[in-house]
């Protein structure tokens, strides 16, 4: 067969076995070393707490849980109770390129009042300038009461000082913007609009 | 052809460094040397992946036909770079967390691609094998004196060890990266030129004092 020896045959076939072999390994590798989303969540409790916690289900978008989506600012994806606390999974929207960005919440209830305490990053999606959101930043997202913050509709915005630790960074305002817009979510979610 | 070893180990090191002699990776370099774990991570990784990679391409140096040489070269630099990604995520997640986009980068690392491009698709396997320890070991040394370096100036700490609470903000930033790759460049040419000018030295010193073989005083 003149075809099998032609070099372009070659070529390919080379290509096609490198890439089935890759793939092969690959998928074998993946069923051993995924992580599971069980193992995330209590690796988020682990460096949100500085210990490991038990949690309960409110909602879980891996599941089976349908996610509670806020139209063009984000979605609630996941919500544990952590010794009482309320843990968050959101994801924000309108980042770079329509990008997301999906961020760990910690929300407090003392005397029937929400606080944020921390945030953490998950993951981002699209977002190139993403090492611009420091510490620093995340950390201006602590809110001492969630439901005034809702009720004088003083949402986070990448651009503006609406919280009193809270500063605008310049240089990343998509990635920012979708930043805040995940902890918009949970400030929507424990006001009341869901 | 018997393998040479000790060139292969003085190329990966001093002679061909990739980091500071090849100029080769830089991408990571500047930005992952901001603390000394992040380098040795970084640095592990890539010698994982010049390793294997240099090997299979070794291996499979006749059988790829030169027309699709890099093509193969990247799927097969594609695939550990994904096996190290699932092992650092599931082993070690702060290290896979602190390198973040750095890490799917390795499959276009200038590096990689040039090891197997000039030395494993000519060499044998285990000539490649030590070529890429070598310039992985280059590489990682490189990159951990960078961010050790960076992180006692930039944040008065080293391998995450508070040392003082005197801190430069400015080792942290973008700038100071490149100000001291700079620095760490020419400190290695200057350092690697003086040896080799002592030991060309040495090598044309006369011998008996002075005096050339057949009894004449030299010149």
């Amino acid at each position: 067969m003149k075809i099998l020896k032609s070099p372009w045959f070659k070529c390919i076939a080379c290509l096609l076995c490198i890439a089935v072999i890759s793939g092969a390994l690959l998928a074998s590798l993946n069923d051993v070393l995924a992580v599971s989303p069980e193992t995330r969540t209590a690796r988020a409790i682990k460096k949100i707490y500085g210990e490991e916690k038990e949690y309960a289900t409110v909602l879980d978008v891996d599941n089976g849980y349908e996610p509670i989506i806020f139209d063009g600012v984000g979605s609630v994806n996941k919500v544990y109770s952590v010794s009482g606390d309320l843990l968050f999974q959101t994801t924000g929207y309108k980042g770079y390129k329509n990008g997301t960005v999906t961020l760990w919440i910690k929300a407090v209830k003392t005397n029937e009042k929400y606080s944020i305490e921390k945030v953490l990053l998950e993951t981002s999606e699209k977002q190139t300038l993403m090492s611009k959101l420091t510490g620093e930043f995340y950390g201006g997202f602590n809110l001492t009461d969630v439901t005034e913050a809702y009720d004088s509709g003083s949402l986070f915005s990448a651009t503006e000082k609406t919280a009193e630790n809270y500063n605008p960074v310049s240089g990343a305002t998509y990635s920012a913007t979708a930043a805040a817009n995940a902890v918009n979510c949970v400030i929507k979610y424990l006001g009341g609009e869901r | 052809m018997k393998t040479n070893f000790r060139k292969i180990a003085k190329d990966g090191l001093i002679s061909s460094n990739p980091t500071l002699k090849l100029v080769l990776g830089t991408c990571p370099t500047l930005a992952l040397t901001t603390a000394a774990m992040n380098g040795i991570g970084m640095g592990l990784a890539v010698t994982f992946v010049l390793i294997c990679s240099n090997v299979i391409i070794s291996l499979l140096r006749r059988a790829i036909p030169k027309q699709v040489r890099i093509p193969a070269f990247i799927l097969i630099i594609a695939t550990f770079v994904t096996v190290v990604r699932l092992a650092l995520d599931y082993f070690l997640p702060d290290i896979y967390d602190s390198l973040g986009l750095y890490l799917p980068l390795i499959v276009v690392n200038c590096i990689i691609l040039a090891r197997a491009e000039s030395f494993a698709s000519k060499n044998g396997v285990l000539a490649s094998a030590a070529d890429g320890l070598f310039m992985g070991v280059g590489f990682t040394l490189a990159l951990t004196l960078m961010g050790a370096v960076r992180e006692i100036l930039g944040s008065g700490a080293v391998f995450g060890y508070k040392l003082w609470d005197f801190s430069i903000g400015f080792f942290s930033s973008s700038a100071g990266a490149f100000f001291t790759y700079a620095v760490f460049i020419a400190l290695f040419a200057l350092i690697t030129d003086k040896a080799a000018e002592r030991a060309k030295r040495k090598k044309a010193k006369p011998l008996n004092d002075g005096f050339i073989d057949d009894g004449k005083e030299a010149q």
